[in-house]
């Protein structure tokens, strides 16, 4: 029997309809677990139902009311801190690094681009000891700046994604402003960014996460100054074996409230990432 | 390029060293658990005043007990003049030549804390610090509308119960620490050779037996495994017996409310006959860093933080069981039914001193053959564990 255009559409769409169901399914159902575990009234962190018995805000509250033990807001405002500082800088730095690769040409271009690329191969967590000790040199261990440094420091080796979206903006742009008397400079700020604002905005969110979900660092660095953790390992101190009972719930709202920043910031500068900005820009 | 570097370093040696030059305060740092801040805060608040003669500079670190290795190796320069350890830290801290010999007040020191505790912390003759509370260990928190007194006598009493009333035997067979609670009541023993490497004899015959029994119990359809959270969840719902210690007591007392009760390990079916089943006790222990600039004033604190009137504030408020020997004998401690069931356990138990990092993954891996069902050959699975716990 032979069916129809449409009926085989149905059925093909039906099909995948249902696979993306599922899998939109299983995709949510960790995140509304830890929003329904964020707002459970029982304590613990296992419970023979899925459902909660009893809801409550108060894991939220107490989170900023119940600072004795875990100091919530304090870790909230250090990262919050870090986060925008090295986000700014990370971003700064990985920019005007990519734009020199792409349109600067001096001699130890090649080399210098070959050893960033290897060098950035290399986990940073591998040098975490030697950095701690280089930073207790400076008197900077078990401080923010020291996380701002770590966190922004290895910013110029990850160019190469902002290089790549640089060299497809045409050259003859640049010159063009070149010849109306730019500098390299103003045609940077000026021509260059405001035509990439999808990497800026990769850039900077990427940046602004890093902070947020750290452990490695923060947890060599800080040792044992409970002030200046940040959110990742202050929380994970909630789950440590005598805790783990009283403070899951609230482990769970502290999680939520990380997404919050992370999430203005995506929806602020979301529109960004439309791209084709560049299409029409020269004309001939 | 070399003048740069070098001045770069001058720099950098100066402002390391302007910091350092300070006052005549006696400066100290304190390593303590996160939940127990407040009351060190205290204490040290109390012994800064008893002691009002000296300028005192007393700062706390959070370093918990379980990471206090870990942490003071890293930099051991960096780390507290006096922070609380697990026991089984013991060696390592020795052998790093990190912990100061306790000389002041020894003799008051050991008369007032129980045996077992000063034994916990002495290692070649040489006591290396104050011990602070004797409960690192576990034993059983049981359902009393499930299970009555003489059910939770023997293992194979829990689970005929258990399996009537359709509940659930909790036991983390996959961790070395719970399941070497099996060999060391059939009698296997883990110890240390004059080289510094670890011995064990669970495959000699009674540890075969011992296996048997550990499958046996895991392929009982009332076993269940998995790690705190499931039997904090569990506890009186599907769970009627579990293996815990002190630090769960409070979740245990909220889940079971009047049916709440603890008691010591039971007995289990092991070629045949009834033994009773062994465990790891471990204690708490305050130490001095070597690298302290105030050695005494160190020690001072150190004695004060663990003495009788700081050991029975410490189970006040935070329920941890006494090493102090008066502070164990107040009839608050004795009433306190986990504390109770542990020190039950104790005359079974095992010091922890002795067995090495090499001891756990192989353990745990083999525990997780037996709660996967394995039918392996008993022999050959444990000679495959003891060999790879005693490799050099």
């Amino acid at each position: 029997m032979k069916m129809g255009i449409k009926a085989r559409e149905r059925i093909s769409n039906s099909i995948i309809y249902t696979i993306l169901t599922i899998l939109s399914f299983v995709w949510l159902l960790p995140i509304a677990w830890l929003i329904m575990s964020s707002l459970r009234a029982e304590p613990g962190a296992y419970t023979t139902y899925i459902i909660p018995k009893g809801w409550t805000l108060s894991n939220y509250t107490k989170l900023f009311t119940e600072t004795e033990l875990f100091n919530f807001p304090r870790w909230f405002a250090n990262t919050l801190f870090v986060a925008c500082v090295s986000c700014v800088i990370t971003t700064m730095l990985t920019l005007m690094v990519a734009y020199t690769y792409s349109r600067l040409r001096f001699r130890s271009r090649k080399g210098l681009m070959n050893m960033s690329l290897v060098l950035g191969m290399f986990p940073g967590f591998m040098s975490m000891i030697a950095i701690y000790h280089f930073m207790k040199l400076m008197g900077l261990d078990q401080s923010l700046a020291a996380l701002i440094m770590v966190y922004s420091g290895g910013a110029a080796l990850k160019y190469y994604v902002a290089k790549g979206f640089f060299d497809t903006i045409p050259r003859s742009l640049d010159e063009a402003a070149l010849i109306d008397g730019a500098t390299r400079n103003v045609v940077f700020f000026k021509i260059i960014l405001p035509n990439s604002m999808p990497i800026v905005t990769y850039t900077a969110i990427e940046a602004f996460i890093a902070p947020w979900v750290d452990f490695i660092f923060v947890s060599v660095i800080m040792k044992d100054n409970y002030d200046n953790y940040t959110v990742a390992l202050g929380l994970f101190r909630m789950l440590e074996r005598e805790n783990i009972y009283n403070y899951f719930t609230q482990f769970c709202a502290g999680a939520v409230l990380v997404a919050v920043p992370i999430t203005l910031l995506f929806i602020k500068i979301q529109k960004f990432y439309v791209g084709g900005v560049v299409g029409g820009a020269v004309k001939g | 390029m070399k003048k740069l570097l070098s001045l770069v370093l001058a720099i950098a040696l100066v402002a390391g060293m302007s910091t350092c030059a300070m006052a005549d305060a006696v400066t100290l740092k304190l390593w303590g658990a996160q939940e127990d801040q407040a009351l060190l805060g205290e204490l040290v608040e109390a012994f800064k005043a008893e002691n009002a003669d000296v300028e005192w500079d007393i700062s706390l670190g959070v370093v918990g007990e379980p990471d206090a290795k870990t942490r003071y190796l890293e930099d051991p320069a960096a780390a507290a003049d006096v922070f609380a350890f697990a026991n089984d830290q013991l060696m390592d801290l020795v052998n790093a030549d990190a912990l100061y010999e306790v000389t002041r007040n020894k003799d008051a020191i050991v008369a007032a804390n129980s045996a077992g505790s000063i034994e916990s912390a002495t290692l070649n003759d040489t006591l290396y610090g104050y011990p602070m509370t004797a409960d690192n260990g576990y034993f059983l928190y049981y359902d009393k509308s499930v299970l009555t007194e003489e059910d939770v006598k023997t293992l194979d009493g829990i689970l005929a119960k258990a399996n009537e009333a359709g509940k659930k035997v909790f036991m983390d067979v996959s961790n070395g620490w719970y399941i070497a609670s099996f060999f060391m009541g059939a009698g296997c023993e883990l110890g240390m050779d004059e080289n510094g490497n670890q011995t064990c004899d669970f495959n000699n015959a009674a540890g075969v037996a011992a296996g048997e029994a550990i499958r046996a119990f895991c392929a009982d359809p009332a076993f269940l495994t998995g790690d705190d959270s499931v039997l904090q969840g569990g506890m009186g719902e599907t769970i009627c017996a579990g293996v815990s210690g002190t630090w769960n007591a409070d979740a245990m007392m909220d889940k079971l409310g009047d049916n709440y009760a603890a008691c010591k390990l039971p007995t289990f079916t092991c070629a045949g006959e009834q033994v009773q089943m062994g465990s790891f006790i471990g204690t708490k222990v305050v130490g001095v860093n070597t690298q302290t600039e105030f050695p005494v004033e160190a020690m001072m604190l150190a004695e004060y933080i663990t003495n009788e009137a700081a050991q029975v504030k410490r189970f006040e408020q935070r329920a941890m069981g006494p090493s102090n020997v008066n502070a164990a004998a107040s009839e608050a401690v004795q009433e306190n039914l986990a504390l109770a069931a542990l020190a039950a356990q104790s005359a079974h138990g095992t010091s922890q001193k002795l067995v090495l990092g090499t001891y756990w993954t192989p353990a745990e891996a083999f525990g997780l053959e037996m709660e996967n069902k394995s039918t392996a050959d008993m022999q050959t699975l444990l000679d495959s564990m003891v060999a790879q716990i005693t490799a050099k």
